[in-house]
């Protein structure tokens, strides 16, 4: 039986107290309902009118009445000599009444497994401002999500958990951004100008963002034209990697299976001392404890006011006294005989060891305040350990920072550097992206930043400089229009500040100790009971506009996602 | 063939044991049934007696193995329960007061598909009723929830109420054996059998308060093992009945009665037919027996029978808006 609100699949059970957050569905014989399964029940509020209770499934169950021991089943469904009623019933957790009259369900009403409109009510569609389609529900159909809580107009940010290893986090967060770059319509006068900047931390998954992937199915496909979206890579994507360290005067980029495409970053001494880039070499944990802080940024200000251009070597300084830089400005001027040039972060190093820990004599105050050797000297052993390890991400010549206005899409390749050299990137980039936004103090263009492994970058029992600016963009970015996306194993190792921050919530498998943390409060517990066997591709997305989660899965990508999966679609040896 | 009331035996063996004869021949057991049931070998309702012939199948009295051949697929078990709702009492100025009760009971059955293997209950009928004594017929307005019939018993004694109510229960499962009887069913109905039936019909007993076989007879209570019957003997009253004794299951510890139950059939359907429904039954119901950590009144309480009752008392709905209902239809009767 089915009319207007869909089919009619049972009736609230009358056995057990109906409420207002949830109650049960008895169903006929030739029906089934689904976890996550969307129904509604129409009750007669006396004095009122009628009202129409809305929820999802939660919870499956089944049994025989009249069976009252463990030992009947078999008297039931093996000898049968034991009458019994197979009886199937469905837990829902209510998340709408419309109109908004919070009454129980009547016992005794019939229970439709809703479609079309009444779909869309039960999932507040109709109350969102700008719906945008960000999965597939149980049902088949799309899922949709308020970007007025994505792009910073009533909330921002997304916080994405999950365990590594069954491809869901970066994948969902990446489908995201197909669905925002996709639905310029949808994301509005935000779509102007977007820009998006990926890091891949991880393998080169992020680096085919722009083939297409061959082993794309006609359901995969079927399911991105259901969200209204062509099963194509992304158009617009730019590609960064750091250098290679001994590639000669050539730049190459540091990666493995692709490197046609691939601009290579680094970034001048100039602007290493501009940017005030010293602190993000000193992101350890241990750093901020110590006096270490207090040194570099000590160091940094010296720099800053020191620091003066090399004529006919772009990027190149030289540092003279502070009254001679204030006087010069950006005039450059030739080095003195002997004078040293500083041209690498290994110059840097080695002129910073003059000024701080010379071979003769006493370090300059100007320069380490009164701190003890034992401190300056743990400063200089971490810039050698920086020099060794990410020496070659400053170099002087022409500007090879990275340009985000090239494309939409900006993947920053990180995954060849060393934990240090990752920080330091991260670090750069973001305080680069964040400080713009600042100084602008417009939340338009959106600038959305995609950071997996969010727990290494903002740990929640730690302090750090990038940890510091992680919770800046999370509490503030979101007015700003710098948007977070960010992913991580294990919610619970993170800056509470940045997850509590993220308006949308979404998981995947979870770890099965991990989903019990408080972290996942959001989650229906039978919801996170499961959360433990989600399949890849299935999440659980939470958003202020739906009081409970809801469970969703997302096409195959469009793109590649290892070089083996790119569709070549010209012969590759074409004109050797 | 020798005429026998065995009712008497069992009063002068109670007599015997309260005049502290020896018992150290006997064996001292404690009955299975939960003490609010009575107990299987019970002395109390409804009996059947008259003269008995112990060589209607054979004069060889020894345990008979059971056969299911001919037996239907389809097997009906035909129940009813019984509540008693309220007492009333009528004040009559000159009568005095007179006795009243409400009651309800509900009848139905357990369809058992064997070859399909399983089991559905059907049928259920619920009748609530007030009735008074001495002819007295009270009307009340008990809304239509609790739809109610309006009877009435010659006399005062109050225990013809409860024969009334007992009467019309019996007088509904009859009514639906009579409706599932026929040629392709098997009908188990509780209690001794009321009419004849060509069909095979089986009244099942659970309480022995008659015995019925003799000295030289009964000691093959005690030689039965489960599954197994005794030879078939015609019991002679106003309906002609075969009989027979039949061990639902060997319990550790019993006494030679526990596990016993016995059937009936209608004499009339002839001997070689009532032989081979005994057969039947003995060959499926050692299968049904109820547990003794399940049922209080294992193992004779069958297991449809057990799920039966449930379902019906179920049925019956609840005693405490019953009594409300009554009590504010009684308040309102006075009130006008």
């Amino acid at each position: 039986m089915s009319n207007h609100y869909g089919q009619a699949v049972g009736r609230v059970i009358a056995s057990e107290h109906t409420n207002t957050t949830e109650f049960k569905v008895v169903l006929h014989d030739d029906c089934y309902l689904q976890l996550d399964d969307l129904v509604m029940v129409e009750t007669e509020v006396p004095g009122f009118g009628s009202v129409r209770t809305y929820g999802v499934v939660t919870e499956s169950e089944g049994i025989y009445e009249g069976a009252s021991y463990e030992s009947d089943t078999f008297r039931i469904a093996e000898q049968g000599i034991l009458p019994a009623a197979k009886v199937r019933s469905a837990k829902v957790a209510i998340t709408r009444v419309d109109p908004e009259k919070w009454v129980a369900p009547d016992p005794g009403e019939v229970v439709y497994q809703v479609s079309g409109e009444h779909r869309d009510k039960a999932l507040y569609k109709d109350e969102m401002g700008r719906a945008l389609p960000v999965g597939i529900g149980k049902d088949g159909e799309p899922v949709f999500a308020d970007l007025d809580f994505f792009d910073g107009r009533k909330g921002g940010h997304m916080s994405i958990s999950g365990i590594s290893g069954v491809a869901t986090k970066t994948s969902y967060a990446l489908f995201f951004i197909r669905m925002l770059t996709a639905h310029p319509k949808i994301l509005g006068e935000g779509a102007h100008n977007l820009r998006v900047l990926v890091f891949n931390v991880k393998g080169e998954d992020l680096l085919w963002l722009d083939k297409p992937n061959r082993d794309l199915t006609v359901e995969a496909r079927e399911e991105w034209d259901l969200l209204g979206v062509e099963p194509t890579p992304f158009d617009s994507v730019s590609f960064w990697a750091p250098p290679r360290r001994s590639s000669g005067g050539v730049s190459l980029p540091d990666t493995g299976g692709r490197i046609v495409g691939i601009n290579t970053f680094a970034w001048t001494p100039r602007e290493f001392i501009d940017e005030g880039l010293l602190s993000f070499l000193f992101t350890d944990i241990s750093d901020l404890r110590s006096q270490i802080s207090f040194v570099e940024e000590r160091v940094r200000s010296q720099l800053r006011r020191r620091a003066v251009d090399v004529a006919g070597e772009p990027g190149a300084v030289v540092l003279r006294d502070p009254s001679e830089a204030k006087a010069l400005g950006t005039q450059a001027v030739r080095p003195d005989r002997g004078e040293r040039v500083i041209r690498s972060l290994n110059d840097l190093v080695e002129a910073l060891e003059g000024y701080l820990d010379p071979d003769d004599g006493e370090p300059e105050i100007a320069w380490t305040g009164r701190t003890q050797s034992g401190t300056v000297s743990a400063f200089m052993r971490r810039l050698h350990a920086a020099t060794h390890r990410l020496g070659h991400l400053v170099a002087a010549g022409e500007s090879r920072r990275v340009d985000r206005t090239q494309a939409t899409i900006t993947v920053i390749s990180i995954q060849t550097l060393h934990d240090l050299g990752q920080r330091f990137v991260v670090g750069a980039l973001l305080e680069e992206t964040f400080r713009e936004k600042e100084k602008s103090g417009q939340r338009l263009p959106l600038s959305v930043i995609l950071l997996d492994e969010l727990n290494k970058y903002a740990p929640r029992d730690s302090r750090s400089p990038l940890k510091e600016m992680l919770v800046d963009i999370a509490q503030r970015g979101r007015s700003l229009g710098v948007l977070l996306l960010g992913a991580q194993q294990t919610a619970s190792r993170v800056a509470p500040e940045v997850l509590e921050n993220a308006a949308l919530r979404v998981a995947g498998r979870l770890d099965a100790a991990e989903a019990e943390r408080s972290e996942y409060g959001w989650m229906l517990p039978s919801t996170r009971a499961r959360a433990r066997i989600f399949k890849p591709g299935t999440m659980v997305l939470s958003q202020p506009a739906l009081p409970v989660p809801i469970v969703l899965t997302f096409p195959f990508p469009a793109w590649a996602t290892r070089q083996e999966e790119v569709l070549e679609t010209e012969d590759p040896f074409q004109g050797l | 063939m020798y005429h026998d009331h065995v009712a008497e035996e069992l009063t002068e063996t109670l007599e015997q044991d309260t005049e502290a004869q020896d018992a150290s021949a006997a064996r001292l057991h404690i009955e299975t049934w939960s003490p609010e049931y009575g107990a299987p070998l019970d002395t109390t309702e409804e009996v059947v007696s008259g003269p008995i012939d112990c060589q209607v199948e054979t004069s060889d009295w020894s345990p008979r193995p059971p056969s299911l051949e001919g037996c239907p697929n389809e097997v009906a078990f035909v129940d009813g329960v019984r509540r008693i709702e309220a007492r009333l009492t009528l004040d009559h100025p000159d009568d005095g007061p007179v006795p009243g009760l409400m009651a309800a009971f509900g009848v139905g059955y357990v369809q058992w598909d064997r070859a399909g293997r399983r089991s559905s209950i059907d049928g259920i009928e619920v009748e609530r009723m007030l009735v008074m004594a001495g002819g007295y017929r009270v009307g009340l307005d008990t809304g239509p929830r609790f739809p109610i019939s309006f009877e009435s018993v010659p006399g005062d004694d109050p225990s013809e109420l409860i024969s009334h109510l007992q009467r019309r229960m019996r007088s509904a499962e009859t009514a639906l054996v009579h409706r599932l009887a026929g040629p392709d069913r098997l009908v188990i109905a509780d209690g001794p059998i009321r009419e004849v039936w060509p069909h095979p019909i089986v009244g099942y007993i659970k309480t022995h308060h008659v015995m019925y076989l003799g000295k030289t007879e009964r000691p093959i209570i005690g030689r039965l093992r489960a599954g197994q019957r005794s030879p078939l003997f015609l019991i002679e009253t106003r309906l002609p009945r075969y009989s027979w004794y039949l061990r639902l299951a060997d319990l550790m510890g019993g006494h030679s009665w526990t596990g016993i139950v016995r059937g009936e059939v209608a004499a009339a359907m002839g001997i070689n037919q009532a032989v081979k429904t005994a057969n039947w039954a003995t060959g499926l119901l050692p299968g049904l027996a109820s547990e003794g950590h399940l049922d209080p009144r294992a193992p004779q309480n069958l297991v449809p029978i057990g799920a039966l009752e449930r379902d019906l008392r179920r049925n019956l709905g609840d005693p405490g808006l019953t009594i409300r209902a009554l009590r504010a239809a009684v308040r309102e009767l006075m009130a006008a």
